[in-house]
Formats: C-alpha cells, sequence, structure tokens
C-alpha cells in the first residue's frame, strides 16, 4: 500500500468566554480609553490584565489604581513572517513591530504591537505611546499599536 | 520518594510529516520498542499515562482512541497536558506512580502528529480578552524575551547561531531526528531566513510528528530487568504566573527553572552542575534560550554562556554534553519532546545511545519547558 | 462492617481533609478563574489551610471544552500553583484526585490540592464530544457521547421490554431527591416518558442536563483537627476501556468491575466481606446506574445518591470530584455510613472508569 488515505474532518467551533469582573471593567475603561490595573495589598505589585488574585500573595485584588497610555519600551522584536491574528482570523502580513510595554504606573509589562517596524530604530528603554482606534469598543485592540516618541 | 528507574525507552523516526502512519500507529511503534527495550511483554505493563496537546490536532480526551495503541484497554490509562512540558510532566506523573506503589512498572508515551492539525490556530487559543488581541505566537514572545536577554547578558546572534549548529549537528548522528544538518554553519544559521528579530529559522524548533515512550518501574522489577536502570534521583515542577508581561525579563529571570533546579540539585546531591552532570538533556526551543538555561541552570556564571558556547564546553567532546540528541531543536512533536528529552538522558545511563553516547554517563540532567516560564526539571542516576 | 487489612503496614493513610463545590448551575456568568477560585476558597476553608500548607496541584480539564490552549494556565494562579508543582490529568476530576492520592502515596509530597472545572454553557458541548471519537471510523459519522449512550441503553434494553418504564421511574426518583436550586426540576416518570427522544432510547428526562461548575478537594496525609468524622481514602483503582462500541460488550460496564477490584486491593478488601454504606456515582442517565449496581454488585444495603446523583445536572470533569465531594459529606455527615463509594467516568458509553473507595474514622 503505497498511498495514504487521508480522511479530511474540518473544526468548526464557538466559545463564549466570561471575562471575569476585574476584566469587564478593565475593558469598560478601554471605550474611555482609560486603562486600569488592580494592586495587591500585599506585594504592592499593579497588575495588568487585571484579574481575581495576585498569584505570588493569593490575596484577592481590589485596588484599582490609574495607568497611563505610555510607558517604557521593554522588550521588542519585529516579526518578519506573516502570522495568523486569532482576533480577526485573517493573516497580519510582515514587517510588523510588537513590544512589551510598561505603562506608567503598572508593574507588569503589556504586550502589543508597535508602529516602528524597522529593527534598527528599536530598542529597550525608548518612550512608547499607545495609539487608539477613533471608536474604541472595550477590547484590547482599541489600541492600534504604540508609536515611539522620538 | 521510594527508588523508581526508566528501564527502558522507545522512539519513532521524527519528520515533518510522517503520512505513512496514523497518530495510533506512531504511539504503538513507540510503546513497543519501549516495552521490548525493558524486556517486557505488553501485558506486563500496570498503567498507562499518555502525553499529547491534543488540541494541535484538533481532538479532545485523545487517550480514548489511542489508548489500545499504548496497549492501555483494559488497564488504567490517564492522559497529562501541560503544554510543552507536558511530556516531562506526564514523566514526573510515572515517577510518582510507580513511586506510591500502586503500580510497578508504568509506560509513558507521548505523541504529536502536528501534520495533522493545525498548531497555529491550536496556539492561538489564548486568553480571548488578553492575549488574542496580538498575533506574536510562541515566535514572537520569545523574540520579546531575547531582546531583554541580549542586552542584559551580552549574548550575541552568532553565539546563539552556534546553539542551533551544535544541535543539528548531534542530531546527525541520532537516527530518530527530524532536521540533520551535519555540516551546518553558523553562517549558514545567520543567513536563514529572519523570523522575528533576531530569530531566524535555522534558530527556532521545528514541527515535527512522532511518538517517543519510556518504561519505568520500582525497584525490585528494576533490578531484576534491567542491567543498568536509570534510577530517578529527584524532580521538580514549577509553573508561573499566566501573562508573559507578569514574568520581569523571562529569559534573564527564569524563576521557575532556577528554583525547581535549585530544588532538585539538593536532593540529589548536586554541588557544581557543570562537573557533577556527565550529560544534559534540556529543553531549549530557541537556540538563545539553551545559552538562558545555561546559566539558570548553574553551568555558569550570570552572563557566561556566550563563552560556554564558544568554548566547546556543551559540546558532544565538552565537559557537559548538552543535548546529543539534537534537542528540540532538531526533532520536536510538543507532546513527545518531554518524554524524549527523559527517554535520550536514560539511555545514555543505559549505555544505549549508539553514535550519539556520551562515554561513562552516571549522572544525567533533563529539564523541560513550556508555555511562558513553566519547568520541569528531573535527575537520573546509575545509582539510585 | 469490613476488616481492612492495610495490603502495606506502613502506608501512610490519606485523609481528605477539605471540600469545596461550585455550580453546577445552567450558565454561571464568572470567568473560569472566577469559578475556581471560589470553590479553592471552600476547601482550603474547609481544610482549615492556607495555600502555603499545599504542596502540589493537581489539576483536571479539557482544552477543548475550555477553548483554552493548555487551558491549566486559566487557574494557574487560583490554584495557588505559581512557584509550585502542578500537574493536568485531561480526563474526570475523580482521576485527577485518584492522581494526587498517588503523589501522596510517592511521599514527595504531604499535602496536595485537587481542582476541576467544566462550563457545558461556553460552546455546543455535545458536538465537541466528536473530537474524542476515533476519527478515521467514528467521528466521520458524527458519533458523540450522547449517541454512544444511546447505543448502550439501546443494547440494554434490547430484550428488556420494561427497561424504559424502569429508567423512567429511577430518573423521576432520583430528580425528586435532588437539592433546590438544581440544573433540572423533579419530574415524573410519565413526564420522562413523554419527553422528547434524544438517542433512542433515551428520552430528554432521563438525560442529566449539563452546565457550569467546579469544585476542588485537599488531599493529606496530615490527620485533621479533631471535631469531625475524619474520612479517609483508603483504595483506589481505574481502567480504561476499548474505545470502538463493537469491542465491548455494552450490556455491562467491564471497566468499572476492573476500576474496583483494583481499588478493593488497593485497600486490602477481600470482595466477599465488601460492604459499602454509601455509594455515589456517576450517572449520567439511569441505565448507567443499573450498569454501575451491576458492576460494583451493589444491593439492597448500599445507599445510592441520596442527593440525586448526577440526575439533577452535573459540569463536565467536575462530575467525578463531585462525586467524591458528596461522599465525603455523605460520610461526614451520617454516622450510619462507615465505607463509601465515589465514581467517575468519562468517554463515550463510560470507556473510562475510577473507583474511590473511602471510610470514615470514628
Amino acid at each position: 500500500m503505497n498511498e495514504a488515505i487521508l480522511v479530511p474532518i474540518e473544526m468548526a467551533a464557538t466559545w463564549r468566554y466570561a471575562s471575569g469582573a476585574a476584566m469587564e471593567r478593565f475593558c469598560d475603561g478601554l471605550r474611555e480609553r482609560r486603562i486600569e490595573a488592580l494592586r495587591c495589598g500585599v506585594c504592592r505589585r499593579s497588575y495588568l490584565p487585571p484579574r481575581p488574585i495576585c498569584g505570588n500573595c493569593h490575596a484577592p485584588l481590589s485596588e484599582w489604581v490609574s495607568v497611563a497610555d505610555e510607558g517604557r519600551l521593554e522588550a521588542w522584536t519585529v516579526l518578519q513572517v506573516p502570522m495568523l491574528d486569532a482576533r480577526t482570523g485573517s493573516i497580519r502580513e510582515a514587517p510588523y513591530g510588537m513590544g512589551l510595554i510598561r505603562l506608567d504606573g503598572a508593574d507588569t509589562t503589556i504586550n502589543h504591537y508597535l508602529a516602528e517596524s524597522d529593527p534598527a530604530r528599536l530598542a529597550i528603554g525608548l518612550r512608547v505611546r499607545a495609539v487608539w482606534r477613533p471608536e474604541p469598543r472595550g477590547a484590547m485592540d482599541d489600541i492600534v499599536h504604540f508609536e515611539v516618541l522620538r | 520518594m521510594r527508588h523508581v528507574a526508566i528501564i527502558g525507552t522507545g522512539q519513532t523516526d521524527y519528520a515533518s510529516n510522517r503520512s505513512d502512519a496514523s497518530q495510533p500507529e506512531l504511539v504503538r511503534e513507540a510503546a513497543k520498542a519501549a516495552i521490548a527495550d525493558a524486556g517486557l511483554r505488553p501485558q506486563q505493563i500496570d498503567a498507562v499515562l499518555i502525553s499529547n496537546m491534543e488540541l494541535f490536532e484538533g481532538r479532545a480526551l485523545p487517550e480514548l482512541w489511542l489508548g489500545e495503541a499504548a496497549f492501555a484497554a483494559g488497564k488504567p490509562c490517564l492522559k497529562v497536558a501541560t503544554g510543552g512540558t507536558s511530556g516531562t510532566s506526564a514523566c514526573i506523573s510515572g515517577f510518582h506512580q510507580v513511586a506510591s506503589g500502586l503500580f510497578d512498572v508504568v509506560l509513558v508515551v507521548g505523541l504529536e502528529k502536528h501534520s495533522e492539525g493545525q498548531t497555529q490556530t491550536g496556539m492561538a487559543l489564548t486568553d480571548p480578552f488578553w492575549d488574542r488581541a496580538v498575533a506574536a505566537g510562541a515566535l514572537g514572545n520569545f523574540a520579546l524575551s531575547i531582546s531583554q536577554y541580549m542586552a542584559e547578558r551580552g549574548v550575541t546572534e552568532r553565539q546563539a547561531a552556534m546553539v542551533a549548529v551544535k544541535a543539528r549537528r548531534n542530531a546527525a548522528r541520532n537516527p530518530h531526528a527530524h532536521l540533520k544538518m551535519p555540516a551546518l554553519t553558523v553562517d549558514e544559521v545567520l543567513a536563514s531566513r529572519p523570523l522575528a528579530h533576531p530569530i531566524r529559522l535555522l534558530d527556532m524548533c521545528p514541527q515535527s510528528d512522532g511518538a517517543c515512550a519510556i518504561v519505568i518501574a520500582a525497584e525490585k522489577p528494576a533490578r531484576r530487568l534491567c542491567p543498568r536502570p536509570a534510577w530517578v534521583k529527584a524532580s521538580a515542577t514549577r509553573h508561573e504566573q499566566p501573562y508573559i508581561g507578569d514574568i520581569d525579563r523571562r529569559l534573564v529571570t527564569m524563576r521557575t527553572l532556577r528554583d525547581a533546579a535549585r530544588g532538585v540539585y539538593e536532593r540529589a546531591g548536586i554541588r557544581d552542575p557543570l562537573h557533577d552532570f556527565d550529560v544534559a538533556e534540556i529543553y531549549e526551543p530557541v537556540s538563545y534560550a539553551e545559552l538562558a538555561w545555561y546559566e539558570a541552570l548553574g553551568f555558569c556564571r550570570e552572563g557566561e554562556a556566550g563563552r560556554l558556547i564558544e568554548d566547546g564546553v556543551t559540546a558532544m567532546d565538552g565537559e557537559l554534553p548538552v543535548n546529543p540528541s539534537g534537542g528540540v531543536l532538531s526533532s520536536n512533536p510538543v507532546g513527545a519532546s518531554g518524554v524524549i528529552r527523559v527517554a535520550e538522558a536514560a539511555l545514555q545511563i543505559h549505555g544505549r545511545g549508539g553514535e550519539r553516547q556520551v562515554e561513562g554517563v552516571r549522572t544525567a540532567l533533563v529539564t523541560g519547558y513550556g508555555v511562558y516560564a513553566w519547568a520541569d526539571v528531573v535527575v537520573l542516576g546509575a545509582q539510585p | 462492617m469490613s476488616e481492612l487489612k492495610a495490603p502495606n503496614g506502613d502506608r501512610r493513610p490519606i485523609f481528605i481533609v477539605g471540600v469545596g463545590e461550585v455550580g453546577p448551575v445552567a450558565e454561571d456568568p464568572r470567568s473560569i478563574p472566577e469559578m475556581v477560585l471560589e470553590a479553592v476558597g471552600m476547601a482550603l476553608a474547609d481544610a482549615a489551610m492556607g495555600h502555603g500548607e499545599i504542596d502540589a496541584v493537581v489539576t483536571a480539564s479539557v482544552d477543548l471544552f475550555d477553548g483554552l490552549t493548555a487551558s491549566n494556565i486559566a487557574v494557574t494562579e487560583v490554584v495557588g500553583a505559581v512557584m509550585k508543582s502542578e500537574t493536568r490529568i485531561a480526563a474526570d476530576g475523580l482521576a485527577a484526585a485518584i492522581h494526587a492520592a498517588c503523589e501522596l502515596r510517592s511521599e514527595a509530597y504531604q499535602t496536595v490540592l485537587v481542582a476541576a472545572h467544566g462550563k457545558a454553557s461556553m460552546s455546543d458541548y455535545r458536538s465537541l464530544t466528536r473530537w474524542a471519537m476515533d476519527p478515521i471510523h467514528l467521528q466521520p459519522l458524527d458519533v458523540d457521547f450522547l449517541i454512544c449512550a444511546g447505543l448502550q441503553a439501546s443494547a440494554m434494553a434490547g430484550a428488556d421490554g420494561g427497561a424504559q418504564r424502569r429508567w423512567a421511574q429511577l430518573a423521576a426518583r432520583r430528580r425528586a431527591s435532588a437539592v433546590p436550586g438544581a440544573l433540572a426540576a423533579a419530574i415524573s416518570a410519565e413526564a420522562v416518558l413523554a419527553s422528547p427522544v434524544l438517542a433512542a432510547p433515551l428520552h430528554e428526562g432521563m438525560c442529566a442536563p449539563l452546565g457550569d461548575g467546579a469544585a476542588a478537594v485537599v488531599l493529606s496525609v496530615r490527620p485533621p483537627a479533631a471535631g469531625r468524622r475524619s474520612v479517609r481514602l483508603v483504595g483506589m483503582g481505574h481502567d480504561l476501556e476499548a474505545h470502538a462500541m463493537g469491542d465491548r460488550d455494552l450490556t455491562r460496564w467491564e471497566g468499572l468491575g476492573r476500576a474496583l477490584r483494583r481499588a478493593r486491593a488497593d485497600a486490602g478488601i477481600a470482595s466477599e466481606e465488601a460492604i459499602i454504606d454509601l455509594a455515589e456515582p456517576s450517572c449520567l442517565y439511569p441505565h448507567e446506574e443499573e450498569l454501575f449496581r451491576q458492576a460494583c454488585a451493589i444491593g439492597d444495603e448500599t445507599a445510592i445518591s441520596p442527593g440525586g446523583g448526577l440526575f439533577a445536572g452535573t459540569a463536565p470533569v467536575v462530575a467525578g470530584l463531585a462525586r467524591l465531594i458528596a461522599a465525603v459529606r455523605g460520610l461526614r455527615g451520617n454516622a450510619r455510613y462507615h465505607q463509601a463509594l465515589a465514581h467517575g467516568t468519562w468517554g463515550p458509553a463510560g470507556q473510562g472508569q475510577a473507583v474511590a473507595l473511602l471510610e470514615a474514622a470514628d
């Protein structure tokens, strides 16, 4: 037997995910271009994304703190191959920049797109600021990307 | 923990597309080989653990379908899945199951058949409110961490390329390996297709089809059946907070791996990892990660990893050969990759390494890696 | 009362020291981490312990049901697995508890937390179960777990003309003893038989509705504080039958028989002596309860599912752990019960089976 028999199966599935109370408030804030983190009362770490408890201290998080929409670029890369964009289901063409950004007021970094896609013009330590879409809908992609402040 | 040992291993050949075998056939091939290597018959296996990231193949509860292929019908059989650490996690679960006294002999089989699924889609089912906002995949996430690691520790693209070369050249002497490149050069790695700055194609692990199995036995049957059992001296697992941004400078700090290693070294009596270990099979999803793991595992001081690879300390003829098998960089069926690390370390102690055998292996280190920073660490020894 | 001989005299007993359960409800508006957080909090409070006393965690969840890659990532923080050992058994929650007990017996840990979650409301759960069926021979026929249950029920009803009525009566009886607020209300046998047929011969009223839930259990080799009847896990066993329905005798749950034999051997109980006071099986349909009784040789001396069992509803993956919790609560709360059996199952028509034998210490 030389040829493999292929049984094609196509999967289409839908899931409805509950955001949780903390993420719900965070997403509501995005509608007004407001970013809020949750601070742990024990270790004082401000978490983005907000979530029910601090994984290190096991303490429930309830202290909301304001976070700016600009901050420091803590890590960066430029994607040079197209990638599946899970939100849209379509392919995001390369090149595009990505970074880990520590927004002023937060202790964790957020992973987001960068407007800059030339590696020669990216470095850790640059200041970056969010570029918002004209009509935010309450989701992380209300921020289109972060632009480098030069 | 009561003494348990690995007494047999079995692997399929790894390739980007094993269209010659179905998933159950790959499982059967590895299971059969491991059981035979252990000097047993299938009936003598008391329980089976399967490791598989079935979402990549679009499946659920895969052990229901695959169990029989692992000789598990009519036996206790469970599936372990913890991302990239699935394989090492399943092996550690196997150690616990045998050490519990509930079973004398446990078979662990890891499998992945990426060619029968849509791995990218499977990997895209991250937190829908947060991670899915950005299309980065494992590739982008590694590249981000690497930018921090390079900035802080000064490793270079050239040093990372040396890791990639070592892996594929080692793989050339491993009959099972997927990417065998006996003449690969650093320049070829540096000239390969850029994926995500600074990662190039040859810096990254492949996606492979394949399966790997080990047989774990309690002390009495291990001594009876195996001339040189690979005893489990210690193992540890550490998981992390769930978002990449939670982890401070991931490759630099890798607190999970460091803490797991520290605990395991203490229990296994390892004081000087570079000299106390005779071989290491560490889970390196990208070339730069291996350098970071040298530091995290205490093979060298922080910032010295580049020097280690340049001086050939981790080459086959070096002080501590790392990944004689070729590592994850050469073969990567995700659900099996962790089992392969354990199997390759065990067969080094068994003396079954063939062309990739390191001489006189008495103590071996194994690590598993997955998700953003989950870590498993195992030490195997020629003595319990 | 049966005599217990421990097969290994120096084996440390395993106590179930804390339990916590959330749901099941038809739809829980909260996220998975929020639900599991509550269940874990309840179990820890019940155990009078904090995360610092938990050495390791075993979780149960299935990626495809959660719609998440490595879905245990979602619960890592709320189960306290950060910088700790966690492993995930992707099967029924009782199997995860058994693995946790292995971890304790191995002496690697002293206290292990087990947590399970499932939210059937998130998706078309029934159609997702197709992806657990052999993709070459069965899935292309759109076989799912409900259809397999129907096939098994059909095999049993074959020459048994009274089966349907008996099943309808059993379903009605169990639903009537369920707690208020359960997913499915009480129903008469007539109404069961009048309800639509979902997978012949199973009527809708015979099928336990699936919803959302989470559960957590703390197992420890450290004896619990005095003041409450303590419960020990004395034996465990599990089994996986053949997958293809045609390879199995569908009129029996042979795998459960094997699992129970293993659990009894583990506990050092010779089967002739064995008396189980309380059984908490994982049965989604009445025919499964008959299969359960037959496989475990359960007679009238055993109380089965006094709280209604799963018939009034359950959550996938959680079910078996919820049965363990029911058995623990039963032993704690009723001085007449000394030995209990908790049961979990997963896969089509009970392909995977798990049994835990519990004993109350007086």
